[in-house]
This record gives structure tokens, sequence and C-alpha cells, in this order.
């Protein structure tokens, strides 16, 4: 069974359609890239799946659950999808121990030692054990990011969400993170990650999507699609984002 | 003219007397409009159209009007429009909470807005229902971004008690023109009163600033 399933889902802001009339199917395991021009709705079709954005059509299924029906449905799958942002959002107030105990403690109600065990586990699986009593202020991007990623991993979700999770990077920080998920994905994670990184496309993806204006144009094996692609504007595309 | 410090010293029991009324009546409404300004800045911040418009008239009717107009309101008209008959004090106090209350409101929903939304979208993404994520992520953070302009609300609303003279209450500057009438001593009760005023004030502006350091926020 699909973990997530789009079905005809359309997503407007306003007068603009952002995603119109999506259809796809995520199974377990799958490690789905997602590319494309600016604007073509691939940052909010993952904001979609944890209900960051509301749908104006369609359904979302996530888990077996929902995305339309409301109350704590919502919660559950967000717990189901965790997420990482480009801009890292960590919280600030709080150390990087405090940041990646802070889903367990508050969400799954795990007590203080439970959580900071499992956090301080979580951070040295992203090499970031001797940073657990920093705060965010005193990481550098790469660190915040690697932070990130285990502070989503801590609430044990089925799905992982990456929106641009280098973007922010300088180049020479961006392999550390990389890295961190490329790891995640060869333990199975199942991931959908939207980037500009086409050697991770390449190397970790099962599957590449290409969007253009609220649709999926493209959806195929990363090797081959980048080897030879029949599809103009993605061949034009892959142009401008591989050096 | 000689300035007599003995005046003083007869005076300042009363004059104290005033004070403590005067700080009473701050504390209290300051301490329920905090409240009510944290709920007016959420609705406003947060809330549907209607929500934040409900909060919006109240604050511009507060904010649009003079305290000493809102108090006379209360004390003097509200017995004849709606047969709400309450003393001076409560009638003090009730002023300090609504007219406080829309001020910080505007304190809060500044703060708020200025919070980076990737933290809150942050917080529900973990999935935290949002009035976790707002006492545990949004709302410390935007807590520290208020103490300065809640330091300055206090202050002026501690000030503002002294408009309480014209229904009556005897607070600090009601007790220093009572004084004054017996004995015609200007120079030393107002300077004795803008004293106990000045005290009262940096008291609670060094109260707020010990907070301000205590969180250890961006």
């Amino acid at each position: 069974m699909s973990i997530i399933e789009f079905k005809n889902v359309t997503k407007r802001f306003g007068s603009v359609t952002i995603l119109d009339g999506v259809d796809l199917a995520v199974e377990p395991g799958e490690k789905i890239v997602l590319i494309g021009p600016s604007g073509s709705g691939k940052s909010t079709l993952l904001r979609c799946i944890n209900g960051l954005e509301k749908i104006q059509g369609g359904d979302l299924i996530v888990d077996g659950r929902s995305i339309t029906e409301g109350g704590s449905n919502i919660r559950l799958i967000r717990q189901e999808a965790g997420m990482v942002f480009q801009q890292f959002n960590l919280f600030p107030q709080m150390t990087a121990l405090e940041n990646v105990a802070f889903g367990p403690r508050r969400v799954r109600g795990s007590s203080l030692a439970e959580a900071r065990d499992q956090a301080n586990e979580l951070l040295a699986r992203v090499g970031l054990a001797e940073r657990a009593s920093h705060y965010p202020s005193e990481l550098s991007g790469g660190q915040q990011q690697r932070v990130a990623i285990a502070r989503a991993l801590a609430v044990r979700p089925k799905v992982m969400l990456f929106d641009e999770p280098t973007s922010a990077l300088d180049p020479e920080l961006r392999h550390e993170v990389l890295q961190v998920m490329q790891s995640l994905a060869e333990e199975g994670m199942t991931m959908i990650v939207v980037t500009h990184e086409i050697g991770f496309a390449r190397q970790v993806g099962t599957r590449l999507i290409f969007m253009e204006n609220g649709h999926i144009s493209v959806d195929g094996n990363p090797q081959e699609m980048l080897a030879n692609t029949d599809n103009p504007r993605l061949r034009d595309f892959l142009r401008h984002v591989v050096p | 003219m000689q300035f007599d410090w003995s005046v003083i010293l007869e005076a300042l029991p009363q004059l104290l007397k005033g004070a403590q009324l005067t700080l009473t009546i701050a504390v209290i409404g300051l301490g329920i409009g905090f409240l009510i300004g944290c709920v007016a800045g959420l609705m406003r911040a947060y809330g549907n159209s209607i929500i934040s418009l409900v909060a919006f008239a109240y604050i511009e009717l507060i904010r649009g009007t003079p305290i000493i107009v809102q108090v006379m309101f209360i004390y003097f008209a509200l017995p004849l429009v709606a047969d709400i008959r309450i003393d001076p004090v409560t009638a003090a106090i009730t002023s300090i909470t609504i007219n406080s209350g829309a001020y910080t409101a505007e304190i809060v929903r500044g703060a708020l807005l200025s919070i980076h939304p990737g933290l809150r979208e942050a917080g529900l993404s973990l999935g935290l229902p949002a009035w976790k994520v707002l006492t545990y992520v949004t709302g410390p953070l935007a807590f520290r971004r208020m103490i300065p302009a809640l330091g300055n609300q206090f202050i002026i609303s501690l000030k503002d008690t002294s408009v309480f003279i014209v229904i009556g209450v005897g607070e600090l500057t009601r007790q220093g023109q009572e004084v004054m009438a017996t004995n015609f001593r200007a120079v030393e009760i107002w300077s004795a009163v803008a004293i106990l005023y000045f005290i009262m004030t940096t008291v609670l502006a060094s109260v707020l600033r010990g907070i301000e350091k205590r969180m250890r926020i961006l």
C-alpha cells in the first residue's frame, strides 16, 4: 500500500493555481527527488503532505489518513512525516540536544531522561555528539541542518520530507548534510527531497520527478532520466542546474 | 524660600499610604491588563477576520480616547446607562486594566508577528498542537521581545493612575494635593510626590530588566 497518495490534488493561492490536479503515489522505501524550475510547485507539493498548506481540491492520503479530515488527524500525519526546512528553523532558545529532545517530550510524551538519551543517540548519528549543548547560533549552517534532521527523526516518522535542505548552505557545508541524508536513505527511510543537487538524485534517488507549472511532467528512474531525456524542457532545465 | 525637610517627614505617612494605593491599582490593573492584552494580541495576530475585528475595535476604541474620559465614563456614566455602580478604586483598577490591555495587545501582536514563521511551522511539523507551539516555542521568544515595550507601557500606566484624582481615589497625587491644601508647602510636597513616583517606576523598570537578562534567548 502506498504511504502517500495524491489524488487529483489542487492547490491555489488566491487565483493562482500552484498544483493543478496532481496524482502521485509514493511507496514505502522510495527515495523521490523532486526537481523543477522555481514556481513549479515542488515545495508546495511537499508542504501539502504534512498539511502546512491546505489543498483546495482532490484528496491526499498519508499513512492511511486523509489530510482533508481535520482535528487531531493532521497532527498524527505530521508525526509520521518529518520535515526539514531550507532555513533549518531550529528553536533558537534551545540547545541542539533540547531541540532534538523537544519532539519526543512534547509530542510523544517521553520522559526527560528517555528523550535526552534518544537525542544524544540521534546527535551522534548525525555526527554532532560533541555539539549537544551548543545553541543554534553557535553552530554552522551545516551543523544546524544536521540537528534539524535529528530533530525530525526524533519523533520517529515513517517518511522524511526535505525542502531544499542544502540551498541555504555554502558549497563546502552541503556535503555533510547530503552525507547524513544518504545514510538515512541507506537505512531504508522513505524520503521525498526537493533539491537542485542532481548528484544526490543520481546516487541516492530511486525515482526522479520533474515538475512544471503545477504538473508532474516527467516521472522515472533518475539514471535514465539524467542520461538521456526526450523531454526538451527537462533537458533545458538540467543544462542550467548541472554545472 | 527655604526647603523644609520636616514638612516632608510630617506628610510622609499620608504620602506613603497614597503610594501604596497607586501601586495596588497599577499592579492589579497591569496584571489583568497584560492577560487581556495577550488574548487581544493573539486574536489580532492569529484570529480569523471576525475575531481579529473584535480585538481591533477594542484596541482602537481605547487608544482613541483619553484615559481620563474612560474613567469618568466608568465611574459617572455607567451607573446611568447600565445601572452599574462601583466604588472609585474598582473604577480606577478597571480603567487601568482595559487601558493598558489595549496598548499591550499591540505590543503582543507586534512581538508575535516578529517571530520567524518558520519556527511555528517547525513546531507544527513535529505534530504539536498550535497551543503547544505557542507555549514552548513562539511564546517565549515573543515575550522576550516584548519586554522593552512592556516596560514603557507599565511605567506609563503607573503614572496614569494620577488621573484618578478626578474620581476621588486616594492615590499618591490625591494625597499630595490634600496635604498641600492644609500646609501650602508646594515645593516640598510635590518634590516628595515626584520622588515617590520616580522610585516606583525605577523599581518596575529594573524588575523587567532583570527578567530580560535572565531569559537567554536570541
